[in-house]
């Protein structure tokens, strides 16, 4: 029983991680850029819900659209102030992004300490539970799994079904072609980074229902996130997903089998293995 | 600037170094250990990162490794603690072996990140294992003078300083460039791919393993947050980016000038130094993304020939 009790655990965990990831992915999808400040995005909207709740008091909802909005805008700001004044050059041009994204992080963390506090903050939402015979479902965990679905799904479907989406998919698979079709391939990445930015700070809001979030350990999610695409193949979003609910299972499991010492090597041990026996993830076709 | 001008300099910086110790108190003994540390972690870095390009976030393993088997021989088994530091590097050395074997497979960003959890893993094993005081840490008896760490740090740097200088003119560095550019195809020409990169995994591991000796008997006490701390990792991967990838200079004019900077940065605004620090990191590679050496060389080699 208490298996099952830790399944339905990890899946309503794996819920926000599939929507911290998708954001990372549409980021490294676009732009070929592993952002390692992803993590610090989540965790600074977390610890800013717990703040504006604390002083406020308004509807815990009512932080989502907030959040989104914020992100939506910071995003749009740091790839047009400064990412995209990276040199364009292959070799240098990853060492430079991943130098940028870490200034970043740093700055973000930073930031986030120095106006919120170093503290552990959640913001109390929907504390009960419902009882399901002999398996309590948190009422918070159940809320933010679904709210994190329904947000994907609507991640979905704009890349699915709007110009914007088409256009995303496009600069991701083949930008040479992307380009001669006429896509506004500096647009795109603006607009990608801002929707990545907006979704990873979706996932703090919804966190800091779940869970108690901290603003310095921003790194812990940015790896969270990582080892779910890897899982799930990077690029592929149903993948994603997929990679979520298997990391989010293995967490709540190894952390009540092994201790939570160890557990902390879970997704590092799954997303090595995974790249090292299917390089494209377990969904992923192998490309030539 | 002419040859023999370089030659005098590095002498006369070599002469001041040495002679350190015996002028200088605690204070400027620590920042200049702390300097050197992390030019040698960036030397380190920057010959399979640099040259090979094969970015790791994982070098701290071998660090970490390092100053483990140290405290462990000099505390257990009395050993010299140059010997233990020694030892330290070529644990290193030999672990790199079979790990770049297999994580050197992957490539870009898969590499750079299967490496950050390869190093994660080594510090949960590390506090899992009853012989390193698990999560606890070590303490190692202060029997060692700071200024012999220093010496023991600085004989290391220059050791890297010169290996690279070497892979920068051998065949050997051409291989490794080659790979960077385009590992199929330096394949294609005769280069033993495989072999090349395992060998500079290997000396990007020899170097941390060795340095991480002296930083367990620095401490005194070791834990695994403090030797296989990624911040120590990536803030030495981005002075050798900030001075100039594979190149020669890079990690040492990289190193000096950001571990200053990022020591006023803390004596002045401890509170925001981690918002200070990134975004004058931010700052530094937008006005000069390639790095200071490549910037400088260029404006060098403009006013010559110009």
């Amino acid at each position: 029983m208490i298996v099952l009790q830790l399944v339905v655990n990890g899946v309503l965990l794996g819920g926000v991680l599939a929507l911290s990831a998708l954001g990372f992915n549409v980021i490294f999808g676009v732009m070929r850029v592993v952002n390692l400040a992803h993590g610090d995005f989540v965790v600074l909207a977390a610890v800013f819900s717990a703040f504006v709740f604390g002083q406020f008091g308004i509807n815990p909802l009512l932080l989502l659209p907030l959040t989104i909005a914020i992100g939506l805008v910071l995003g749009a700001l740091i790839h047009y102030g400064l990412l995209r004044r990276l040199p364009p050059e292959v070799t240098s041009a990853e060492a430079a992004s991943l130098t940028l994204t870490f200034g970043l992080s740093y700055f973000l963390s930073g930031a986030g300490v120095a106006i919120f506090g170093g503290r552990f903050v959640s913001v109390p939402y929907l504390t009960g539970a419902f009882q399901l015979g002999a398996i309590s479902i948190p009422q918070a965990r159940l809320f933010t799994f679904v709210v994190a679905v329904i947000l994907s799904i609507g991640f979905a479907l704009v890349l699915r079904t709007t110009l914007l989406g088409r256009a995303i998919r496009a600069t991701s698979q083949n930008l040479d072609g992307a380009l001669a079709c006429g896509i506004d391939v500096d647009r795109v990445r603006t607009l990608a980074f801002a929707i990545g930015t907006a979704v990873a700070m979706a996932a703090g809001t919804l966190l800091s229902f779940i869970d108690s979030v901290n603003a310095q350990e921003g790194v812990l999610y940015t790896v969270n996130a990582f080892a779910v695409v890897v899982i799930g193949g990077l690029g592929n979003y149903t993948g994603a997903v997929l990679g979520a609910l298997i990391l989010g299972l293995t967490e709540e499991l190894a952390s009540y089998f092994f201790g939570a010492r160890i557990a902390e090597a879970a997704p590092y041990l799954l997303f090595i293995l995974v790249l090292l026996v299917a390089p494209a993830g377990i969904l992923g076709r192998r490309t030539a | 600037m002419k040859r023999p001008l370089l030659v005098g300099l590095a002498i006369v910086v070599l002469a001041l170094l040495l002679l350190a110790p015996l002028r200088l108190n605690g204070y400027w003994i620590n920042l200049l250990y702390t300097t050197l540390l992390y030019v040698g972690l960036a030397y380190g870095w920057n010959i399979i990162s640099g040259y090979a390009g094969y970015f790791s976030f994982g070098q701290i393993a071998f660090f970490g490794l390092g100053a483990y088997a140290t405290a462990l021989l000099v505390v257990d088994l009395q050993w010299n603690w140059i010997l233990a530091s020694l030892s330290g590097g070529l644990l290193a050395c030999a672990l790199a072996v079979p790990l770049g074997y297999v994580m050197l497979r992957l490539r870009g960003p898969f590499f750079a990140m299967g490496m950050f959890g390869m190093a994660q893993m080594v510090r949960v094993l590390v506090t899992a294992i009853p012989a390193t005081g698990a999560g606890a840490g070590l303490s190692v008896p202060p029997n060692v003078d700071v200024s012999a760490v220093y010496y023991w740090t600085l004989a290391v740097c220059v050791g890297a300083i010169a290996l690279t200088i070497w892979i920068d003119r051998s065949a050997f560095g051409l291989r490794l460039q080659a790979i960077r550019e385009d590992e199929q195809v330096a394949g294609t020409l005769g280069v033993d791919v495989t072999r090349a990169k395992i060998t500079a995994f290997v000396l990007s591991a020899l170097i941390p393993g060795l340095l991480g000796g002296g930083y367990a008997l620095f401490l005194t006490y070791i834990e695994p947050d403090a030797v296989f701390s990624s911040r120590l990792d990536l803030q030495s991967i981005v002075m050798a980016i900030l001075g100039g990838v594979g190149t020669v200079w890079g990690p040492l004019v990289g190193g000096v000038v950001m571990t200053q900077v990022s020591e006023a940065l803390w004596a002045s605004f401890p509170q925001i130094y981690l918002m200070i620090f990134g975004g004058v990191l931010v700052a530094l590679l937008l006005l000069l993304p390639r790095g200071i050496v490549p910037a400088l060389t260029k404006r060098l080699g403009a006013r010559r020939s110009g």
